[in-house]
């Protein structure tokens, strides 16, 4: 008879785990790929991955490692075109663009992309909130926020529509083959395809999620890096998807983490938790750059700082008034005391990568404070005070930028005087102390619609919520979204800048943003003119030993 | 007792009620949930469609007419921004709390009390004096300027502790320090205060003029008398487990309560934040509630006072 002793038990029970632990670790002794953690201020607003919801600059930081779109954006370069999941198009019309779909690309699930999955990623189930219900008047009538079901909420079929405003269908010319169709001709389908909203995602994994919040945690898609898990307000941990058509990815693992105070996220970085640190102020880099072992990489970015107007408050009903306050601001000043020269002032709402759209001629309004008083005197302003509704340092240097201009606008004659506000809606909100306020435009794509139509022109939010709007403008807006005829949309362009930056001012550009990630000096990695991140292999030089 | 016991239970409904009705208007009338959840950039037939799914555009009235009458049903709500059961999510973040909240609490109690028993008893000396600057230190210290000292020191110089987040139990020592040394200051000065008082009354120098030996004066007499005081205070920390370390979580990035409740507030995520309010003003006043029930055992006077009040 066998007697088994607690001793014996004791001895199996060991090995028994042993066994179990012993092939993982052998896994683990192969890869010996670097992981890297990234403490970030935020990292899902909305907390989901699916970047219809998720449209926000700390979304933008994160999606990049697993996702796809079919035409890629050079991010760490020129933010130039260029291919992605797609590996060629051409334009076979002013509405259709045709893509040739790279071959042997494969899902974080394993399933091989298709022209299928390509359909469905543009498609009513993820865009557009189920078969005939766009437009419909049912559309918005269950805001569930996707907890339960397949329907996306409704601010998804929102983004989709802003993102591709003329979207009529993908078509399936063959397995490899597809075409973008538009109901209206459109000169930027190409930047619009490659917005982080055009990822391609997998079909079969949005069929098997439970719900649509459950796909939205945890998104199928092409990217380098998979998700492993994401734990919402927490952290995201990517896992290698060492099947990426570009090549066995650099990094075993990626790790963000939501770390809220700038300061702890410094701290974490000293003390060598952290490989990174984003969200870093710039009256701080001096301060971490005093240690060897660290750096702050980053700079501009295609995002501007601007000051808008609401044309509507009586004080700044006459655009002389707003024309004097765009006159009385030293830029430059607030470019070298509050960001340490690290910024600059641009030529106005618009960025170099428009290419031949980009206006280089153009320069926002001369500081000028003797025509600023002029104007004002002009203007006959009688003293009455001018609300300037303000965040609590939203933007980046927001409060000290907000006293510049006060002083600025005081030096011209004009009483401007700040409320504190604490969060968007009370500072949009309509009233008779809405007048001055801040906000900040950013690009999506290379063309002025991605930015100067989209966000003032009649579909804005500064025109739909009622503080500025101008006719010409909002017709020019219209003709730009669809003219096919390059010159005249250039000119378009040009005019419509000198409509909301100098003759009925709706803003103006104050100076670039810039996005800081401090960093161990000894990672090789080079930072992109956005908020996107890319640990690719291509900007992945590996760490100095 | 049984009146006594009814009276503090009515007005700890109250109390409930009051906190609830406040957190609700003030919220609603603070910043719209549809335009922060949504974005400013929403189109405003989404907005329109948010509001009305989540009878935002309801008079203030109803709307707390039916928050009342599903707190009535133990239903607290939905999260917008998730759609998950607000109880549900608020539910998984208490462990994460009550891992910061408790062995601080027991650090308090551990160095407080003694701390301040110690002091009294020893009164003007150089212990004395070392006790109370250290606990007008602990005290005055805001805990988000200690918790960053603390890693300066152990995390960034000396390498020894994580400074942040929650993937060991070492990442929770820093924390939990933070929080219990700020609350052990204060405890050691009420104790120390109460200890003062008691040692200062009559019957106890009629105890040792009766050649009863000065540590059981002291069990017997001094620190039963000076429990009152600090079972209040310790009553208050007991209340503040599971929100008592807002501070400290945003400082740690620790995924508690706390945390959620800065985020939820931030979002305007109603459900959420009313949620958490409802536990922990329930939680408050419950620990008051049993605080008022160990008065009356500590001091049998206060439970005659309330038979007294009952003829």
């Amino acid at each position: 008879m066998t007697h088994l002793t607690r001793r014996h038990a004791l001895g199996l029970g060991a090995a028994s785990t042993g066994a179990l632990i012993l092939p993982r670790f052998a896994i683990a002794q192969a890869d010996n790929r670097p992981s890297i953690t990234i403490a970030v201020q935020k990292i899902a607003n909305s907390n989901t991955l699916e970047t219809l919801r998720e449209q926000s600059n700390v979304g933008t930081r994160t999606f990049y490692s697993y996702a796809e779109s079919l035409i890629d954006t050079d991010w760490a370069g020129d933010l130039s075109l260029r291919p992605g999941l797609a590996t060629a198009w051409r334009r076979i019309d002013d509405r259709t663009v045709e893509l040739t779909l790279r071959q042997g690309v494969t899902f974080h699930n394993g399933e091989t992309m298709t022209a299928e999955d390509v359909a469905f990623s543009f498609g009513s189930e993820r865009m557009w909130g189920g078969a005939g219900q766009a437009g419909s008047a049912g559309l918005f009538g269950s805001v569930t926020a996707g907890a339960a079901g397949k329907q996306p909420p409704a601010e998804v079929v929102a983004v989709a529509r802003r993102a591709f405003p003329g979207f009529e269908k993908i078509e399936i010319v063959d397995p490899q083959t597809v075409r973008f169709v538009n109901k209206t001709p459109d000169v930027t389908l190409e930047g619009r395809i490659s917005r982080n909203v055009g990822i391609i995602v997998s079909r079969k994994a949005f069929a098997e999620a439970g719900s649509w919040l459950d796909w939205a945690r945890k998104p199928v898609g092409t990217g380098p890096y998979g998700i492993a898990e994401f734990k919402p307000d927490q952290s995201l941990t990517l896992v290698a998807h060492d099947a990426y058509w570009g090549g066995r990815p650099l990094l075993k693992q990626i790790r963000f983490v939501e770390v809220p105070e700038t300061a702890s996220r410094i701290n974490g970085l000293r003390s060598g938790e952290y490989d990174f640190a984003c969200d870093i102020p710039p009256d701080q880099i001096s301060e971490i750059e005093k240690n060897p072992r660290h750096e702050v990489l980053g700079g501009l970015i295609t995002n501007h700082r601007l000051t808008t107007f609401d044309k509507t408050h009586p004080q700044l009903e006459n655009p002389l008034v707003r024309r004097a306050m765009t006159h009385a601001i030293d830029r430059q000043t607030i470019v070298d005391a509050l960001w340490g020269g690290r910024t600059r002032v641009p030529k106005g709402l618009q960025w170099e990568f428009y290419g031949d759209m980009f206006i280089a001629d153009w320069a926002v309004p001369a500081f000028d404070p003797k025509l600023a008083r002029e104007l004002v005197k002009q203007s006959g302003y009688k003293g009455d005070t001018i609300p300037y509704r303000l965040l609590n340092n939203y933007y980046t240097g927001q409060v000290s930028t907000a006293q510049v201009l006060i002083e600025s606008w005081r030096e011209i004659g004009l009483n401007v005087e700040i409320e504190s506000k604490e969060n968007f809606p009370q500072v949009l909100a309509k009233g008779s102390t809405r007048a001055v306020r801040d906000w900040s435009n950013s690009a999506a794509f290379n063309d002025p619609v991605a930015s100067i139509t989209a966000q003032h022109g009649p579909t804005g939010q500064q025109w739909q919520i009622g503080e500025w709007r101008n006719d010409e403008m909002g017709k020019l807006s219209d003709e730009l979204e669809t003219s096919t005829d390059r010159a005249r949309r250039k000119a378009m362009f040009r005019r419509i800048l000198e409509i909301c930056e100098r003759e009925d001012p709706a803003y103006t550009v104050l100076h670039q943003t810039a996005n800081f990630t401090a960093k161990r000096r000894d990672i090789q990695w080079k930072a992109a003119q956005a908020f996107v991140m890319d640990f690719r292999a291509r900007n992945w030089g590996g760490i100095r030993s | 007792m049984l009146r006594f016991f009814f009276l503090r239970l009515g007005r700890a409904a109250l109390t409930v009620a009051l906190v609830v009705t406040f957190a609700f208007v003030v919220l609603r009338l603070s910043g719209d949930p549809a335009l922060i959840i949504m974005s400013v950039d929403a189109p405003p037939e989404a907005i329109a469609a948010f509001r009305k799914a989540w009878g935002l555009d309801d008079p203030i009235w109803l709307q707390y007419l039916r928050y009342f009458s599903a707190i009535g049903q133990g239903e607290l709500g939905q999260s917008m921004r998730d759609g998950r059961p607000a109880l549900e999510l608020v539910a998984e973040r208490i462990p994460a709390t009550l891992a910061l909240t408790l062995p601080a609490l027991a650090l308090k109690l551990g160095i407080g009390i003694p701390a301040g028993i110690y002091a009294s008893l020893h009164r003007d000396s150089l212990i004395d004096r070392i006790v109370m600057v250290t606990a007008v230190a602990g005290f005055t210290v805001p805990s988000f300027v200690l918790g960053l000292v603390l890693v300066l020191i152990f995390s960034v110089q000396l390498g020894w502790l994580p400074s942040g987040g929650q993937e060991s139990w070492r990442h929770a020592i820093l924390p939990v320090l933070t929080l219990g040394i700020g609350g052990a200051a204060v405890l050691a000065r009420f104790t120390r205060s109460a200890m003062l008082e008691v040692l200062g009354q009559s019957y106890i120098r009629t105890a040792s003029a009766k050649g009863v030996p000065w540590p059981a004066v002291v069990r017997g007499h001094a620190l039963p008398n000076a429990a009152v005081p600090t079972v209040t205070i310790v009553g208050f920390m007991v209340g503040s487990l599971i929100a008592g370390a807002v501070v400290v979580e945003s400082v740690f990035s620790w995924p508690g309560v706390g945390r959620l409740l800065v985020v939820s507030v931030a979002n305007r995520d109603l459900a959420i934040v009313q949620c958490i309010l409802l536990l922990v003003a329930i939680t408050m006043v419950s620990a008051n509630l049993i605080v008022d029930l160990l008065y009356g055992v500590l001091d049998p006077r206060l439970r005659s006072g309330a038979k007294a009040g009952a003829h």
